[in-house]
């Protein structure tokens, strides 16, 4: 019995484009487990389509070994291989119908037309579609063609679903609707999904656990809070959701995970140490999100005792009103400038927060992540 | 505030403008109808007389269905060796070349544009321009080549087996093969390269192989392309005259060759009635070929 449904290891894939050779994706490793719903995120031209592709058996890799439930990939084609892909662009068959479509993957098993009728009437149904099995593919909206791509390859009960950014070409609401849809599909399948997008927002949604790719390396492998909280990198940091990356130096550290930084304000404070950090001292990155950061009169602690609050001072430079929050930016020192972000609640005083005013800032120790530079 | 003089110059400009203006819209409506007129005058003339009355092309005296009726009745000029069995049998030889070239063609035709637009090789881009080849060299060219070849050949099959083998359809057919392999290659060319390639990846995906993949999405999707690239090989199979004549044998005259023949005495009104219902023919099917080829690919 196979422990994970697809193993990667060391994975390298390389492109030759004008006489160059690109290498795509990294000396990549990474196992998923049986049921397991995993984004390949990052910014396009990473590598997390080609890794899907790889996967899916249309590209080759160039070194490396592919598992999938426990088989070695080597040498099998894409039709030979228990997984299935929604594309894309959907790439639904135009000369066929919807019905078709759904049956095509049916019939090259060798089920006869009628049962793999009713498999179809039955995926219809299953991505909420019922009723549209004669039509052509032109005929339907971009959401519904989605749909259709989905039956079509859940159909054939793959071992996984591979997913190429199947919602970037719907609008934003519509998007929503069909994260939470597909979610809710895939933790009632059980089918292990691997989903690539270069949207964090949907891979921290929907994801058990996330693969930041960047240049063909896969940089960190995590749950979404571990991605989130603590980046093992400044290019992680950074690409998921926003984030302060504050100058420091790293003074000592200890073997728990914790380290003395000096800030530009001349402040010596404890922060956590990113599981990645090498440096043992010199010059480091403090990161800090916006939202962990309290502002006089939302201080995180009034209780300057607490050793876990670090409490500095700062002027208000601009304070932006967004709706559900109130984005504030603070001058710390010369050159250094941070972005606190505060919800909106009934009863506070937001008048009293003025520009150029000097203010006092605070955030607790589990909040930041020192990086190296 | 303009001083009186420059608004002179300026209602000067202006009218200058208006002008050219007019005569640019005058230029762009007279540019096709004289391209128009110089392409379909000649053929026009041709039309028009095979309805005349009168016999000489001097003067259109009335309106006549009369020659068309004669190459039916085995009647035309006076002294032409004409009679519509000949007739016939021309139109049964270019029928039978036709189709065969045709089908000949149009499956090598189409695996070429296969092999060019999805294939991985050396030598691809030299096998693009080599394949425009028989669209421009002068037909004369082509028509010697193939004359000057298959002599080569037969001499030297001769020569190994003391059998002699004369020209007949399968020259005929052999040439016209060479010339519309390539025509229905760029017809079906294009229609892949407007095809998604996804399409086929994702039938792979679905565990499809290659050759169910392509019977079941890539050929259904070219089919009209590959259609048109037939009916544009047919035609031009039909209508071609100077490849033929240089490769036909005894017994194998062939429309185009056919009418020629009769040229040789005098132009008759019967000649005008036969290349019209040639052309009619011939642009009913380059039509019919447009319009397959103008359909979009469905896209999904």
């Amino acid at each position: 019995m196979a422990t994970y449904d697809v193993e990667l290891t060391d994975i390298v894939k390389d492109f030759e484009s004008g006489g160059a050779i690109v290498r795509a994706v990294d000396h990549v490793s990474v196992q998923i487990a049986d049921g397991e719903f995993f984004a390949l995120l990052g910014p396009s031209g990473c590598g997390k389509t080609t890794t899907l592709r790889l996967i899916a058996g249309f590209e080759q890799p160039t070194g490396g070994h592919i598992l999938i439930r426990g088989r070695a990939m080597e040498g099998i084609p894409a039709y030979h291989r228990p997984v299935n892909t929604v594309f894309q662009d959907y790439a639904l068959f135009p000369h066929l119908t919807v019905e078709q479509n759904i049956m095509f993957g049916l019939q090259m098993e060798g089920l006869n037309k009628k049962d793999a009728r009713k498999r179809a009437e039955e995926a219809l149904e299953m991505v909420r579609l019922p009723g549209v099995g004669k039509r052509k593919p032109h005929q339907l909206s971009g959401g519904q063609q989605q749909r259709v791509a989905l039956a079509r390859a859940l159909v054939k009960q793959p071992a996984v679903l591979l997913l190429d950014e199947p919602l970037g070409a719907l609008d934003l609401k519509l998007r929503k609707n069909m994260q939470y849809e597909l979610k809710a599909l895939q933790r009632d399948l059980g089918i292990t999904f691997i989903y690539v997008t270069h949207d964090q927002e949907e891979a921290i949604t929907m994801a058990d656990r996330i693969a930041v790719m960047n240049e063909g390396v896969m940089l960190q492998v995590g749950r979404p809070e571990e991605i989130y909280e603590r980046p093992g990198t400044h290019f992680v940091a950074d690409f998921i959701g926003e984030t302060n990356f504050i100058p420091a130096t790293l003074l000592d550290r200890d073997a728990g995970g914790h380290g003395r930084v000096k800030l530009p304000t001349g402040d010596v404070i404890t922060a956590l140490l990113s599981d990645a950090l090498e440096a043992a001292s010199g010059a480091v990155t403090l990161t800090l999100r916006p939202e962990r950061i309290g502002v006089s009169g939302q201080l995180i602690s009034d209780d300057s005792e607490d050793s876990d609050i670090t409490t500095l001072d700062a002027i208000l430079v601009d304070s932006q009103y967004i709706g559900t929050d109130t984005r504030y930016t603070l001058r710390i020192a010369e050159d250094t400038d941070l972005v606190a972000r505060m919800q909106n609640v009934d009863g506070q005083d937001k008048a009293s927060l003025e520009i150029g005013q000097a203010v006092k800032i605070s955030w607790r120790l589990s909040s930041t992540t020192v990086l190296d530079r | 505030m303009l001083t009186a003089d420059q608004q002179l110059i300026n209602e000067h400009a202006m009218s200058r403008n208006r002008f050219l203006r007019r005569l640019g819209i005058v230029g762009l409506w007279l540019n096709p109808v004289f391209s128009y007129f110089f392409l379909w005058a000649p053929i026009l003339v041709l039309v028009l007389f095979s309805f005349n009355q009168s016999r000489s092309v001097a003067s259109f005296s009335g309106f006549t269905l009369k020659w068309y009726s004669n190459i039916l009745n085995n009647m035309m000029g006076a002294e032409s060796a004409f009679s519509t069995e000949l007739l016939l049998n021309a139109f049964r030889n270019s029928l039978f070349v036709g189709t065969v070239a045709t089908a000949i063609s149009t499956v090598l035709g189409t695996m070429i544009a296969l092999s060019m637009a999805r294939g991985k090789y050396k030598g691809k881009r030299l096998l693009d321009a080599l394949l425009f080849f028989p669209v421009v060299i002068p037909e004369i060219t082509q028509a010697i080549s193939l004359a000057i070849f298959f002599k080569v050949v037969f001499d030297w099959f001769a020569l190994m087996s003391g059998e002699r083998i004369f020209p007949g359809f399968h020259t005929i057919v052999a040439a016209h093969v060479t010339f519309n392999i390539s025509y229905v290659a760029i017809v079906v060319r294009a229609r892949l390269a407007d095809m998604d390639p996804q399409l086929e990846e994702a039938a792979n995906d679905l565990g499809a192989n290659p050759w169910q993949t392509f019977w079941r999405v890539t050929f259904p999707l070219i089919l009209p392309g590959v259609i048109s690239g037939a009916l544009l090989a047919f035609t031009l199979s039909l209508d071609d005259f100077v490849i033929t004549f240089f490769t036909s044998g005894v017994g194998t005259t062939t429309l185009p060759v056919f009418v020629y023949g009769l040229l040789k005495l005098t132009v008759t009104p019967e000649v005008n009635a036969i290349s019209t219902i040639m052309m009619v023919l011939s642009t009913l099917f380059i039509g019919i070929s447009l319009t397959i080829q103008g359909r979009a690919v469905p896209r999904a």
